[in-house]
């Protein structure tokens, strides 16, 4: 190296001292009385905007509720949210500057695994914690970072091993024969319902069909045909919303309603599906769901209310996306609660031991940020998402078979 | 594979009457079209609207939406088209209507959000059973709606002043306003006319699939097809256009797979345009509508 050269790297070093990697998240339990700053990028607008927003209502809905009890530690929680429109390069930019700029004590995770996956990398540079409402796609805990936690019951491809238990616990002879399977080709739907489909394949429930549809395929109703004519006992659908919706829309047009319709995603929207599908179409189907209204686990009632008290509307109006976000904050608190400290490396070696009560029933994580648990399954009983399964959380009975459609 | 059939041609009535918009604008003024999708889910939102906020029925509220849209329609051509000079119009307008789409888009979101919406009315899933096959009342309705549209387009452009105002223009625009023709003041009506057509789609469209702000995306990609197969400019080949992207991707779909069903349609589209560069009803000049 020539002495210009090596001058000219001290320089760097040096300023890279005083500047972005002066400070990696850590100090944040020697500021007694200062209060907690929190940072996260939401999308606010953009494609995400709508879970984006309901993110954003968990994260102060919980802090308001951390400061009426008087803070963390004595600290009351100062959120800085920031809108990323839902694009993954302006997250990173927006945590670099809560990070190096505003300098927050934490950082709390944004919607979607397309932009948790850059923010969670930035995360890990500085050393942050990094809780995540949404970021459950495999892509995410490929990454192996060790300061990630995925805040669900389980990674979003495992979300159907609920109903695969649900399945098996049935005797042999009230079980599905046949089962047909319509699968969204993205990263959660599709490995979902693939992921059902050989574990009771491997149980005996023979396949009839199977096909995953792009996208883009505005009308499902042709492939709803192709099975309906094979009257399978199952359809077991990896869904996101629309397609859930097209989905149920054709059936009825159909008239073919299975004993058993499980849908991974749109039917667990307690708005927004009887909505789309007509409430008399609704009852009898199968969908994993992680917070439902009414739920008993720890926090979930006072959240409720806090909710509604704040929001307005019913439990029912509650995007679960709310409720993931405000689960975060419950870890948070909980960590402080444990280890009478609030700082990232604390946050993150205790996330990796023991299990940590939320409003998402009993949460504890492997390394990689996946977590162990599972959803619970929820079915649609008169009008109402009832959690069916495991009976530990069930409000109701299961109902199979499903009863014909209501118009 | 007869239910795949069955969908496809009702269905078709839908694309029809889509393109028929987007092709009679093409035809009058050599105008790329791009933000025809996110005029008939514009459409289909004004749909959403009366009938959540008011009880009107999809169908009886087209009179009025489609009212709206052509006002909207000649409010786009006077402020972002007309500008465009002659000579590049075609080119330009790509880009200008594509600009158009992002901006209804974006008011779209503003509006109602990116949440899906659906129009649900009592009959929205209702079928008749026919020798076994299910018959969707509201697609057999659209399609019957499809032809009532495309029947007074037919009579406005073929038994009317202005209709023969037109074709005079279509044919040679020069000679039209050497005889008095008011070529710009067509050019606002005829694109008023195609933002009505995707008015009236927009309500069935609501009907039968959800949607939001982003769904046009995946229409324009589908309409251009129809029109280029069809032939730009021939309403006629917009419906055979309509009716062959519909059937292929629904016979497919039914007896395939999904998946292959998009593939399946281009391979006919480009079938076509190696044997017939100007679709299956375009004329290689000026002329025909």
């Amino acid at each position: 190296m020539s002495k210009r050269n090596g001058t000219v790297a001290v320089v760097t070093a040096a300023l890279l001292l005083t500047t972005g990697c002066s400070s990696p998240g850590g100090s944040a339990s020697g500021d007694a009385g200062a209060p907690l700053v929190i940072g996260a990028s939401v999308s606010l607008t953009g494609d995400f905007s709508d879970s984006g927003k309901a993110v954003q209502r968990g994260y102060q809905l919980w802090a308001d509720t951390v400061n009426a009890a008087g803070g963390i530690l004595g600290r009351a929680v100062q959120l800085k949210i920031v809108d990323d429109a839902s694009s993954p390069t302006q997250v990173v930019t927006n945590y670099q500057n809560l990070i190096n700029k505003d300098r927050v004590d934490l950082t709390f995770g944004p919607f979607s695994t397309l932009l948790t996956i850059p923010a969670s990398q930035v995360a890990k540079r500085y050393g942050y914690a990094f809780l995540a409402p949404a970021g459950g796609g495999p892509k995410m805990f490929e990454q192996n970072l060790d300061n990630y936690f995925f805040v669900q019951p389980a990674p979003t491809v495992q979300s159907g091993d609920v109903f695969v238990n649900y399945v098996l616990s049935l005797p042999a002879d009230r079980r599905p024969k046949t089962a047909a399977y319509a699968e969204l080709d993205d990263p959660f739907a599709a490995p979902l319902a693939e992921n059902v489909r050989q574990k009771l394949e491997a149980a005996g429930v023979r396949t009839v069909y199977k096909q995953v549809y792009p996208s883009e395929t505005m009308d499902l109703s042709p492939m709803m045909g192709a099975i309906a004519a094979l009257r399978p006992d199952a359809i077991i659908a990896g869904t996101q919303n629309e397609d859930a919706y097209s989905q149920v829309k054709s059936l009825v047009q159909l008239k073919f309603s299975p004993s058993v319709l499980f849908q991974s995603n749109g039917a667990n929207s307690p708005m927004e599906f009887p909505d789309k599908v007509g409430a008399g179409n609704t009852e009898g189907i199968l969908s994993p769901a992680d917070w439902f209204p009414g739920s008993k686990a720890p926090g979930s009632a006072d959240f409720t209310a806090a909710y509604i008290k704040k929001y307005g509307g019913t439990a029912q109006s509650i995007d679960d996306s709310s409720a993931e976000a405000y689960a975060v904050g419950q870890v948070i608190s909980a960590v402080a609660a444990r280890t009478n400290k609030i700082d990232n490396k604390t946050i993150i070696s205790s996330l990796h031991a023991g299990s940590w009560p939320t409003l998402l029933g009993t949460l504890s994580w492997s390394a990689n940020g996946a977590p162990s648990g599972e959803f619970n399954l929820v079915q649609w009983q008169k009008g109402k998402l009832l959690p069916v399964f495991p009976a530990s959380v069930a409000q109701a009975s299961p109902e199979a078979p499903k009863p014909a459609w209501g118009g | 594979m007869v239910q795949g059939v069955i969908l496809g041609v009702l269905t078709a009535g839908v694309y029809a009457l889509m393109a028929s918009g987007q092709t009679l604008i093409f035809g009058i003024m050599r105008v790329v079209n791009m933000a025809q999708g996110a005029m008939v889910i514009l459409g289909a939102y004004l749909s959403y609207q009366l009938f959540t906020s008011f009880g009107v029925d999809p169908f009886l509220a087209i009179p009025a939406t489609t009212a709206v849209m052509f006002t909207v329609g000649v409010a786009v051509q006077l402020i972002f088209l007309r500008p465009l000079h002659q000579d590049d119009r075609t080119q330009l307008s790509v880009l200008v209507t594509f600009a158009v789409a992002l901006l209804l888009e974006g008011v779209m979101s503003v509006l109602w959000s990116t949440s899906d919406r659906s129009i649900n009315t009592g009959y929205v899933n209702a079928s008749w059973t026919v020798l076994g096959y299910q018959i969707s009342l509201v697609r057999l309705w659209a399609f019957l709606l499809s032809l009532v549209a495309l029947g007074l387009l037919h009579v406005l452009l073929r038994r009317t002043r202005f209709g023969r105002a037109v074709r005079a223009s279509v044919q040679n625009p020069e000679s039209a306003r050497l005889l008095g023709v008011d070529a710009d003041r067509i050019a606002a009506i005829g694109f008023g006319l195609g933002a009505a057509t995707a008015a009236a789609a927009g309500s069935v469209y609501g009907l039968l699939y959800p949607f939001n702000s982003g769904s046009h995306y995946d229409l324009i990609s589908q309409l251009l097809s129809i029109v280029v197969l069809g032939g730009l400019g021939s309403i006629g080949g917009a419906v055979v256009g309509s009716l062959v992207i519909s059937v292929s991707t629904a016979v497919v779909a039914s007896a395939f797979s999904p998946i292959w069903a998009p593939m399946t349609f281009f391979v006919v589209l480009l079938s076509v345009l190696l044997i017939r560069p100007r679709g299956l009803f375009g004329t290689a000049a000026r002329g025909a509508l």
